[in-house]
């Protein structure tokens, strides 16, 4: 039994027109037993940038307070927000800093950045559990269902999506894709980020 | 070395496994497994046997490639999840199962058909291998019809698990694995046997078998009484395989219900266990109207106990 | 095996742990007490790998009093059960980790309600309406999800808790005999028999 499936849990996220959108599903369990299906693993960092951690529960909660209090620091430090790129190394960091005795998380990152003429720019990364970044242009994937995941999101995501439609492909993703993983699902949450509003909606997922 | 010797020895068991192939290969059939021919008159060649892999050790390579508890990398895949459950009371024998297969952590099917209608009285369920219980249960239903051609009546529920019992008794250590439920009527009444791939065979009330069990236990032995009316039992089926496909994550997708009584067995319903957990089962006899669902049960209720004064 | 189990209802949590201590095939004490009273309004069921649950679970103790001692106010639920969390999943990467898994049951004074927290040795936490450790989980949480309910009288919770006694000693091989409960609400922790 692989420690990365142990609680099972899955993330992806997806780049669209001027937005970007991250969705998980709720579950916790313990191997096939569900014991919770409200387990967040998707945390805002700052009101552009979110943060999915799928892998081991435990590592979920540590690595959450970490990067808070990292997150924090640098606030007060520079006296301004991170940045997603900034946040993106900040991760991959923390998780090398832990080369020989990892956590076992491959978080997932979306956010939108501020570019040079001061409009903004989707952003979207991921790592493995050591810290390798992973910039995609279209979409992210990890946890137990991410072979699904990139099968559907394969076959439905294309470019320049507007929110609605962004929602409505990243929603449709992951709602299939865990419906064919044993250890993800009992339902699914999804934020849209767009440049005014973050759109958070949890989805009626199958509950089996 | 002592592979070496086991391969080329004329005596002990491994000699005997390859003299016993031999013979396979060159007659088509053969009754060793049943030491005689008893109980097979119509079939003079006994029970059909399995070509069996040409190594030192069919069992442990058998094991080498099917337990993928050990390896999930390995190369030949028995579906284990599952939730079936059968159970006896007044008006007959309820027998409901769950409708998915998993390999390794990925859902390989939610439409499986694991109650096998072996003859019209008689119903069998399956949990382990999948090819195992079809095949044998299957066969199990032709030696339940010869029986019934010689004798000029039913088989009873406990010589048909009985015989089942024998046969996958004769292949212990082999690989075989299943778990399942021989649920009819006969003579005696409603009837349930559990019969398993060690040799097990138990007559009972109430059985759960598979990677879900317990949780469907949970529910059923709380709700079960001898005297529940048709459409409780149903009911009871139906609440118990829709709780273990929502705590367990190898079972799940749909439950299919049937109920046996004195006129034989009847399809009663196949029903997603997600539309269960939202809205229920449907207009169906039996049900209370509304999801199962736990947070759909305690919508609006809250455990906070503010006293009377901070309410105001 | 050991048996945890814990349900809320309103204004209050159960807590209930078997009261044996095995060895091998031995029960070496039949009347152990493995809840503690953490704080006033606070409990913890303990089970694991003998030692480090003593261990583990006098190392909390102390440290919620002397949290309480030296701020003149005990720790709410949420925050003694993050604490303890953080206790646990520091220990899994160190040389030696506790095997300890727990639930905390709490009855935060201020809000008003009852909290329960299911955290295993790994330092994985969640908050449930009910939570169980051990073989009994399998048993119980699926009767729970049929039977809880969370504005259930102490009586009703009582009854709720004998079910899932009786449904274990039903069908676990080797079930124990006798359960320790605990409830904690608005007038504090105290022991309750069953």
């Amino acid at each position: 039994m692989s420690i990365m499936e142990y609680n099972g849990g899955s993330v992806i996220a997806m780049v669209g027109k001027d937005c970007v959108a991250i969705a998980s599903d709720l579950r916790l369990g313990n191997q096939a037993l569900g014991i919770s299906s409200n387990f967040q693993k998707i945390f805002p960092v700052t009101d552009r940038i979110y943060v999915g951690l799928p892998g081991l529960a435990t590592d979920v909660t540590t690595l959450r307070e970490r990067f808070r209090y990292r997150v924090n620091m640098y606030t007060i430090k520079e006296e301004r927000e991170i940045e997603p790129e900034t946040f993106a190394h900040l991760v991959s960091s923390t998780l090398y800093e832990h080369r020989f005795g990892p956590y076992f998380i491959e978080p997932v990152m979306a956010g939108l950045s501020k570019t040079p003429s001061g409009g903004l720019k989707p952003f979207i990364a991921a790592t493995d559990l050591i810290g390798c970044l992973n910039f995609a242009k279209d979409f992210v994937v990890a946890g137990t269902a991410s072979s699904k995941l990139y099968g559907v999101a394969e076959g439905l995501w294309e470019p320049g999506l507007e929110p609605e439609d962004l929602f409505e492909t990243i929603s449709q993703t992951i709602l299939n894709a865990v419906d064919r993983d044993a250890y993800s699902g009992w339902g699914c949450i999804v934020h849209v980020i767009t440049k005014d509003k973050v759109v958070s909606r949890t989805l009626k997922g199958r509950m089996d | 070395m002592n592979t070496f010797a086991d391969r080329f020895s004329t005596t002990g068991a491994l000699a005997e496994l390859r003299k016993a192939q031999k013979a396979a290969d060159e007659e088509e059939f053969s009754d060793a497994m049943w030491g005689s021919e008893a109980g097979f008159g119509s079939l003079a060649k006994g029970v059909p046997t399995f070509s069996v892999p040409n190594i030192p050790d069919p069992t442990a390579f058998l094991r080498l490639h099917t337990d993928d508890h050990a390896d999930p990398t390995c190369k030949i895949k028995i579906s284990h999840g599952t939730t079936t459950l059968a159970f006896r009371f007044q008006g007959g024998v309820i027998v409901a199962v769950d409708s998915r297969a998993t390999a390794g952590s990925y859902v390989a099917s939610g439409t499986v058909k694991k109650v096998i209608e072996i003859n019209p009285y008689l119903l069998g369920t399956m949990a382990g291998g999948a090819a195992d219980c079809q095949y044998w249960e299957t066969y199990l239903g032709m030696h339940c019809r010869l029986h019934e051609l010689r004798n000029r009546e039913r088989i009873s529920v406990s010589a048909a698990s009985k015989y089942l019992s024998n046969l996958v008794y004769s292949y212990k250590g082999m690989g075989l694995s299943m778990g399942t439920m021989i649920c009819g009527w006969d003579k005696t009444g409603p009837a349930v046997f559990y019969v398993d791939s060690d040799g097990t065979r138990l007559k009972g009330d109430l059985f759960s078998v598979g990677s879900g069990s317990t949780f469907a236990y949970g529910v059923l032995d709380q709700g079960y009484r001898w005297d529940l009316t048709d459409e409780e039992a149903q009911e009871l089926g139906r609440r118990s395989i829709y709780a273990a496909g929502h705590r367990d994550a190898f079972s799940g997708n749909t439950c299919n219900l049937y109920h046996v009584k004195e006129d034989g067995w009847k399809f009663i319903g196949n029903y997603d266990i997600s539309k269960m957990h939202y809205d229920g089962p449907g207009n169906v006899l039996g049900a209370t109207g509304g999801g199962y669902g736990y947070e759909l049960r305690v919508e609006g209720l809250s455990s906070a106990n503010p006293p009377v004064a901070a309410q105001a | 095996m050991e048996n945890l189990f814990a349900i809320t209802g309103k204004g209050y949590v159960i807590v209930a742990a078997d009261t044996t201590s095995a060895r091998s095939i031995v029960k070496m004490k039949v009347d152990e007490d493995k809840i503690k009273v953490l704080s006033p309004h606070l409990l913890m069921a303990y089970s694991g790998e003998p030692g480090d649950t003593i261990q583990f679970s006098e190392y909390v103790e102390r440290n919620i009093r002397l949290f309480q001692i030296r701020n003149t106010y005990p720790l709410g639920p949420s925050a003694a059960a993050s604490w303890i969390r953080r206790s646990l999943a520091e220990s899994l990467r160190s040389r030696k980790p506790y095997a300890v898994n727990l639930l905390l049951g709490g009855y935060d004074t201020n809000k008003h309600e009852p909290h329960l927290f299911w955290v295993d040795y790994l330092g994985t936490m969640t908050e449930v309406p009910f939570a169980a450790h051990g073989y009994g989980s399998y048993f119980v949480l699926s009767l729970l999800d049929r039977y809880h309910n969370p504005e259930a009288s102490l009586e009703e919770g009582l009854a709720t808790l004998k079910r899932c006694i009786a449904e274990v000693t039903k069908r676990v091989v080797v079930s124990p005999g006798q359960y320790k409960v605990k409830v904690v609400d608005k007038d504090g922790a105290r022991e309750i028999e069953i």
